[in-house]
């Protein structure tokens, strides 16, 4: 298994929490930019040739803030250039105040299959408070257009003033929209966003009133059949996000985009946050690489757990086995032997126990050096 | 009999602290051209960091000098500059056996202090010569007049020719020189005698081995000698003899009545004590002089490597220091929460202080200390009597008759109108009032009788908080009381943590608990499960608070781009659990040790 990504870096409007690698005042540039990308993708399709890619994921930004020829463009280039496997996944993320009828059958023609939808919160007041650029009805509206498609909306945690109710508002609306996947996350304050000062002014929930909303959630979304296979992710049976779950396998990925991280050949590559000198790089035939660092032998199996840990599937011991001619227990011997009574043992897999997943840092930082 | 040399003059200063001891030192030294003006820094003689920054004297430091008289005559002098705390008494008396004077310096602004009175009566113990100096006298509020008539009164010296100088502005240095000549006698002892010679001071050199400062009673030592001294049997042959100036600075020989030092590549550092006689194997003398007292520590705190498998670093460090500090004594311990470690000695706090500064500045070794306790002397119901103060080591409750403390004489000097914030806190300390002076309109002197281990609880944080760090404070040691003591216990998650064991008086547990309790809960990072923690007396609980679980840690996403960020911040949380200590299946802060006992002053 190994996975694409490609980051579309616009949007209408910066939200409140975010830091992600986004210029909304760009867009002048998203016909040069996208051009680039295909070049990218023309680049490195040459250089993994004999991989084979599971998984495609466009994500953001928003992606669905440029036009959507680029998309099915890049898409094209995509299956041009790398060789996906019989029925890839490919996702995109989308803004409910961004599509039309058009886009999603355009989206559609390109091969994507798969929907997350930004939602964060049923209730307008909040999506306002977050700088969202769209309201409840526009997210109705946008699974109106994909149903019957596989889609997942995104549910935010720790906004400020939220209550238990604000979020059955939320699940029920995403759940009965028809979604088949939702992703349940904390709202983490950034140094640097504009969230931050409210976190720092005390002004939103904390941690322990976070892990009670979240497990409020947890438990609705159990009621309405949404199963939890990673901290932060639920969804009907058989609709995990392949995509996803491939990081959390520790499985190869290649990144591509300004600020995009990939993970193969043993490395860990990361590309320049800066738009202006991604373009020039890929312009002028280099990638655009800032950072790449080879994963030692220990920071290999320390990922393995690491990684694998985050999900109920855990990880499997023939497994760790398979990747390191090791046994993960005899090589974490101190840190397993301290953390032993928060993980539940069943033949090959180990797991951390339920009641312990949202505590996780705790037990793994005994696996880290 | 041969005689020593007659232009020989050895002495010392003794003052209260911040009366310009030092000060006079670097101006009589500047006068006899020990040091140029070019190299002159203030504080010559005080070269560790510590001392320059707190501007007090630690360690003694002994100096040569020449200077020649108004009789036209060449003297060598040798200085011996001490430390002005009562922590460091010892250090001033041991300067004070390698002397036959003193100077005796009191600020004309002051008056005569305690401390200064203490170290008096040390030098008339010690039957040395006494020369009353008056300082400060360029400063407005000197009253030099009075300040002499104090001293005739209260020390019971001829002030009347004293020296009135002003360090600071370097007037009339010459009179103390002068009178240092006239006052101060020459050595005795007989060069030709078998060698005896005392050891004052020591410390490490990584080149030289051990350099051992001496004071020569009688006979020579010389290069290529063998040495022994009378505690140990191993011998030495001498590298090499010389003076102090200040730096170390080689001569042929050293003879009876001299001060200088030894080096003889003496590798093994327990082999050396100060207050030991140094002799010579060929013709050694038949008994080693009289030496020192022994001190008595009183205050007592643990000191263990923060890093459990530094623990032969800090071994080293604390046998290295105590060649430098022979007040300081030690011994291994171990304890359940903090590993192996030494359940160290101290004359006082400020000397808990300094010791625990040097190992971390001068080893670079970082350290948990424990907090300070003192020595108890418990009656056990068969008996048997011995002294504790290490809280884990009190026998159970109904082992134990009775016990006793240390109480101590404590005199506080403060403005007027704290006077009513000093009496309630000496109140809150189990005080006992003695006595109250007004020395002047602006300066009240308190007395009281006060156990010890309230003082090295908090009462100099307090003192300072209630008099906005007006009143001084010193004390002494006044024996020990019968008194109703318990053992506090600290329980984590229903386990004891030996190292947070207190011993308080019976009435205080309650509160002590308490206010533990509370801090501990402040101290203690959220861990995966709830911690109770208890204070018990007895086996009884007294105070419980809880820490409760952490319901949230986890980094809400992680997907691609998110991995190696994650890696490095569980290497970062990893990282901060180094500095923790487990005990049970607690994690505790290194700190908390030392720190819990403080009181909260926001409570």
């Amino acid at each position: 298994m190994a996975g694409i990504y490609l980051h579309i870096p616009f949007c209408k409007h910066k939200c409140t929490y975010c830091d992600f690698c986004s210029f909304p005042n760009r867009m002048d540039v998203a016909e040069a930019y996208m051009a680039c990308l295909i070049k990218e993708i023309e680049m490195r399709g040459k250089e993994l040739e004999g991989r084979t890619f599971d998984t495609v994921y466009f994500g953001g930004g928003t992606p669905s803030v440029v036009d959507p020829k680029y998309i099915y463009a890049a898409m094209k280039k995509v299956e041009d250039c790398f060789s996906l496997s019989r029925r890839p996944e490919i996702t995109i993320e989308i803004n409910p105040g961004t599509v039309s009828e058009q886009k999603i059958a355009l989206y559609k023609r390109a091969g994507i299959n798969r929907f997350s939808i930004g939602l964060q919160t049923a209730i307008d007041g909040q999506l306002e408070e977050l700088g969202r650029i769209h309201t409840v009805r526009d997210y109705l509206y946008c699974t109106s257009l994909l149903k019957g498609e596989n889609f997942s909306a995104d549910v935010m945690l720790g906004i400020k003033n939220q209550t238990k109710e604000d979020v059955r508002k939320t699940i029920e609306i995403a759940a009965g929209s028809g979604a088949k996947h939702i992703s349940m996350y904390a709202l983490t304050p950034e140094d640097g966003t504009p969230i931050y000062t409210d976190y720092l002014n005390g002004e939103l929930p904390d941690g322990d009133e976070v892990a009670e909303l979240y497990e409020y959630g947890r438990s609705l979304l159990a009621e309405k059949g949404f199963m939890r296979y990673e901290v932060s992710n639920f969804c009907k049976k058989g609709f995990e996000s392949r995509h996803n779950l491939n990081y959390w396998k520790r499985g190869e990925y290649v990144g591509l985009g300004v600020s995009a991280s990939s993970f193969f050949a043993g490395r860990r590559l990361l590309n320049t946050l800066d738009l202006d000198e991604y373009m020039k790089c890929i312009l002028s035939g280099f990638y655009p690489v800032i950072d790449s660092e080879e994963v030692g032998k220990r920071d290999a199996k320390f990922e393995f757990l690491m990684l694998g840990l985050r999900t109920v599937y855990g990880v499997s011991a023939a497994e760790y086995q398979k990747a390191f001619g090791t046994d993960w227990r005899e090589d974490f011997a101190a840190a397993y032997q301290k953390t032993k009574h928060y993980l539940l043992e069943e033949g090959d897999v180990t797991r951390i126990k339920d009641e312990y997943l949202y505590v996780q840092n705790a037990i793994l930082s005994e696996y880290a050096e | 009999m041969a005689k020593a040399n007659k232009f020989l003059r050895n002495f010392c200063i003794i003052a209260h602290i911040d009366h310009g001891k030092s000060t006079i030192a670097d101006r009589i030294m500047e006068l006899t051209g020990q040091v140029s003006r070019r190299d002159m820094e203030e504080q010559l003689l005080d070269s560790m960091d510590i001392e320059r920054e707190r501007g007090i004297t630690i360690k003694l430091t002994p100096v040569r000098m020449f200077y020649t008289a108004l009789d036209g005559n060449e003297y060598e002098f040798n200085l011996i500059d001490t430390p002005g705390h009562v922590d460091f008494t010892y250090e001033v008396s041991r300067s004070l056996a390698a002397c036959e004077g003193a100077l005796v310096v009191v600020d004309a602004t002051q008056g005569v202090e305690a401390q200064t009175l203490a170290n008096v009566y040390l030098a008339l113990e010690n039957n040395l010569e006494l020369v009353p100096v008056i300082n400060k006298i360029d400063l407005q509020s000197a009253r030099v007049e009075e300040t002499k008539q104090e001293i005739e009164e209260v020390i019971g010296l001829d002030a009347a020719e004293a020296p009135c100088v002003s360090a600071k502005e370097g007037t009339n240095i010459r009179d103390i020189l002068e009178a240092v000549v006239k006052l101060v006698p020459p050595p005795e002892g007989d060069p030709e005698a078998p060698l005896k010679a005392l050891i004052f001071d020591s410390y490490y050199d990584n080149y030289k081995g051990v350099i051992l400062f001496v004071r020569i009673k009688d006979g020579t030592v010389k290069v290529g000698d063998t040495i022994k001294t009378f505690l140990s049997e191993r011998k030495y042959d001498v590298t090499e003899v010389g003076a102090f100036a200040p730096r170390l600075q080689p001569k042929s020989v050293l003879a009876a009545g001299e001060v200088g030092y030894i080096a003889a590549s003496i590798k093994s550092i327990e082999d050396v004590e100060v207050g030991d006689t140094v002799t010579c194997v060929s013709r050694p003398a038949a008994e080693p002089l009289p030496g020192y007292k022994k001190v008595q520590p009183v205050v007592f705190c643990g000191i263990y490597p923060l890093d459990g498998s530094k623990f032969l670093d800090l071994k080293e460090a604390i046998l290295k220091l105590k060649l430098n500090d022979a007040a300081l004594t030690f011994e291994p311990d171990n304890s359940v929460a903090l590993g192996f470690g030494f359940r160290c000695g101290f004359l006082g706090l400020l000397h808990m202080e300094i010791v625990q500064e040097r190992i971390e500045r001068e080893f670079n070794l970082d350290i948990i200390t424990t907090a300070p306790s003192v020595s108890y002397l418990v009656h056990k119901t068969d008996g048997e009597c011995f002294y504790v103060d290490n809280p884990s080591h009190l026998p159970p409750p109904t082992d134990i008759e009775y016990m006793e403390e240390p109480i101590v004489k404590a005199e506080v000097y403060t403005p007027p109108e704290y006077v009513g914030a000093i009496m309630e806190l000496c109140q809150d300390k189990r005080g006992v009032f003695k006595d109250m002076t007004y020395l002047d309109a602006r300066r009240v002197r308190l007395e009281y009788r006060l156990p010890l281990n309230e003082i090295v609880y908090d009462f100099f944080d307090e003192l300072k908080s209630r008099t906005k760090g007006y009143a001084s404070f010193d004390y002494e040691l006044a024996g020990y009381e019968k008194s109703k003591l318990v053992k506090l216990d600290i329980l984590l998650n229903g386990e004891a943590c030996d190292a947070l064991s207190t011993i308080v008086h019976e009435d205080h547990a309650y509160k002590r608990g308490r206010m533990l309790a509370e801090n501990l809960k402040e101290a203690i990072p959220r861990q995966l499960f709830e911690i109770p923690i208890q204070a018990a007396v007895g086996g009884k609980i007294i105070a419980r608070e809880t820490v409760k679980a952490v319901r949230k840690d986890v980094l809400a996403k992680c997907y691609g781009g998110d991995i190696t960020r994650k890696k490095k911040l569980l290497e970062k949380q990893k990282e901060g659990k180094k500095r923790m200590r487990q005990v049970g299946m607690v994690e505790v802060p290194s700190e908390v040790f030392m720190q819990i006992l403080k009181t909260n002053k926001d409570k």
